[in-house]
């Protein structure tokens, strides 16, 4: 009964994650012979500007994204934690983006953000601006603009893991401390804070293990453009595989991205076992 | 006093919320039925003064598109099939068949739930091109293309993802233990048990994990892009893209494609909400 799944799964999953490292420690190119070459292609990688400023900005979509997913997130949820109809229905609406594709979702704000048929600058200009910015075009804009709409996407699926957190948290605990007159924020910061951490650990891990494989915005929207100003880690592995066929050189990126988001997730465990420990909470 | 002023805060960031998530499709579909004159007019047209219908026909004559929904539909429908089947098997074994290295191997399957697919991309991309006897390739692999541009290609690495095993294993191994000693005592197999015991009582796990594969697999991107390139195997995402390629971008049809591409997910979103919703929650609960 077990011998379906893991036929596929030993096949297609296994065999392919170690033939990665093997890969990447060879020169291998599309439909020609391998030849193990040791370390260069991660000495050429760290020598590579594009790869270096990929990894830039991979770092900064994932601080910023998570950050505010996580922070922004609690926040919001923290207010809409009621047990009204309300705040069901918010809760549904909230999960459409996170459930229609990236390509959908970036093809919608391709046009919101077009610097001269979009909402957004049309609605600037009417305002009074007279020069709105060119948001994707521009060095400085593009890629935060990618870190709001991926935080647009994704700000449903964090509150409904949030609400389903609070509303875990028994409703005596504030009742008690509402006899014993505690306020507002001493009973965020002394029951919700430490009740909810759990919550926000499992929000920050998955925000940012999400963050760090983006590349369908990059592919679809920009291109890496302007200037690689929004190129990503995957998105140079994609260019590097199935546009130059370097497969060994983009093995090597695929193994760094793996062992940053493996130390991401590390760091944070031990992070949170550490503040679990001397209760700071 | 204090309890109406949280109520209000709550109320006016309800609002909020609503508003900032359903705007940009609100104007999706104002697009989507408004002239290109409108949608170049310096000042935005929220409401178009006669809706655009024809705009939809005529965003799905450019290309193939019964075509696309076809290779989507057949794709996603297989992918999930397929996916339960395995899925809700490998599940019950971890679930309730203890053996020799079961516990290593279930350590697999959580190894495999955290690796990135950019890690198995690129091997997985030769290994399905290079696989014998396929595609014009010879016993050793070589000369054709493999399972590169065929539907099997589009597939097969979505039957490996380990998460729906996961999924159930966590929803059986919370079934009473007396389940299988009456089923024992029946002189029913393990195999019997599961398929007499088990399934049917799994509707909320098969649906959650269901709806969350459809969802994934009619909206993935990236693996279509690498494995075909032939408008024949086009998937609807893949189809979606060609409209910003081209030189003057026509947007409301591209914003009426959009609309039909997403409808499909819509259209399972409203019937199975509440299991897409459990779906995504139980891979957030600890156990």
């Amino acid at each position: 009964m077990l011998a379906p799944f893991f036929a596929f799964f030993s096949v297609f999953m296994l065999y392919p994650i170690v033939i990665n490292f093997y890969y990447s420690f060879t020169n291998y190119r599309l439909g020609q012979k391998k030849q193990f070459v040791w370390l260069n292609n991660y000495k050429n990688l760290f020598k590579d500007p594009d790869f270096l400023v990929s990894l830039k900005n991979t770092a900064v979509y994932a601080l910023f994204s998570v950050l505010f997913l996580t922070c922004l997130g609690l926040f919001i949820s923290v207010i809409l934690n009621r047990r009204t109809r309300m705040v069901h229905a918010v809760r549904t609406v909230m999960i459409i983006p996170y459930a229609t594709s990236m390509v959908a979702v970036s093809m919608i704000w391709l046009l919101l953000l077009d610097p001269t048929t979009g909402f957004i600058n049309k609605a600037l200009i009417a305002l009074g601006m007279n020069v709105p910015p060119k948001w994707l075009h521009d060095v400085k804009l593009a890629l935060p603009s990618l870190i709001f709409i991926n935080v647009w996407k994704n700000l449903g699926y964090v509150m409904l893991i949030y609400l389903s957190g609070l509303q875990n948290i028994p409703g005596e605990l504030y009742e008690a401390a509402t006899v014993d007159g505690a306020g507002l924020w001493h009973k965020f910061r002394r029951i919700t804070l430490p009740m909810i951490a759990p919550t926000a650990f499992f929000v920050l891990i998955t925000t940012s293990i999400e963050a760090f494989k983006t590349f369908e915005q990059v592919q679809i929207m920009t291109q890496g453009a302007p200037v690689n100003a929004t190129s990503t880690v995957v998105y140079q592995i994609y260019q590097r595989a199935f546009n130059d066929y370097r497969m060994g050189y983009a093995g090597a990126m695929s193994v760094v991205l793996f062992l940053v988001i493996l130390a991401v997730t590390l760091v944070n465990v031990f992070w949170m076992k550490k503040n679990e420990e001397k209760n700071i909470w | 006093m204090k309890e109406r002023l949280i109520r209000l805060t709550a109320i006016v960031f309800a609002v909020l919320c609503v508003g900032f998530v359903l705007f940009p499709f609100f104007l999706m579909l104002s697009i989507s039925l408004q002239t290109m004159s409108e949608v170049y007019a310096p000042s935005p047209v929220l409401i178009p003064k006669v809706p655009q219908f024809e705009n939809y026909v005529k965003a799905m004559q450019n290309g193939n598109w019964a075509r696309y929904f076809l290779n989507s539909a057949l794709v996603t429908v297989v992918v999930t099939a397929i996916s339960l089947v395995i899925n809700s098997m490998a599940g019950y074994v971890f679930a309730r068949l203890k053996f020799r290295g079961s516990r290593v191997l279930f350590l697999l399957v959580l190894t495999g739930m955290m690796i990135p697919p950019q890690v198995t991309m690129i091997p997985l991309f030769s290994l399905l091109r290079g696989m014998p006897f396929v595609g014009g390739n010879n016993w050793l692999g070589q000369g054709g293309i493999g399972l590169y541009n065929s539907y099997a290609g589009l597939i097969i690495p979505f039957l490996a993802g380990s998460f729906g095993v996961f999924l159930c294993r966590q929803f059986y191994i919370g079934f009473p233990k007396e389940l299988d000693d009456a089923a024992r005592m029946d002189g029913c197999g393990p195999f019997d048990a599961f398929l007499k015991i088990y399934l049917p009582l799994s509707g909320p796990v098969l649906a959650s994990l269901g709806v969350l594969k459809f969802t994934g697999t009619w909206n993935e991107y990236t693996w279509p892009l690498i494995m075909t390139n032939s408008d024949k195997l086009k998937t609807v995402q893949l189809a979606l893209t060609v409209f910003r390629n081209e030189s003057e971008i026509l947007w409301n049809q591209l914003m009426a494609a959009t609309f039909l591409v997403s409808l499909a997910i819509y259209i399972v979103f409203i019937f199975a909400q509440k299991h897409f919703v459990a779906g995504l929650l139980s891979g957030s609960v600890k156990g």
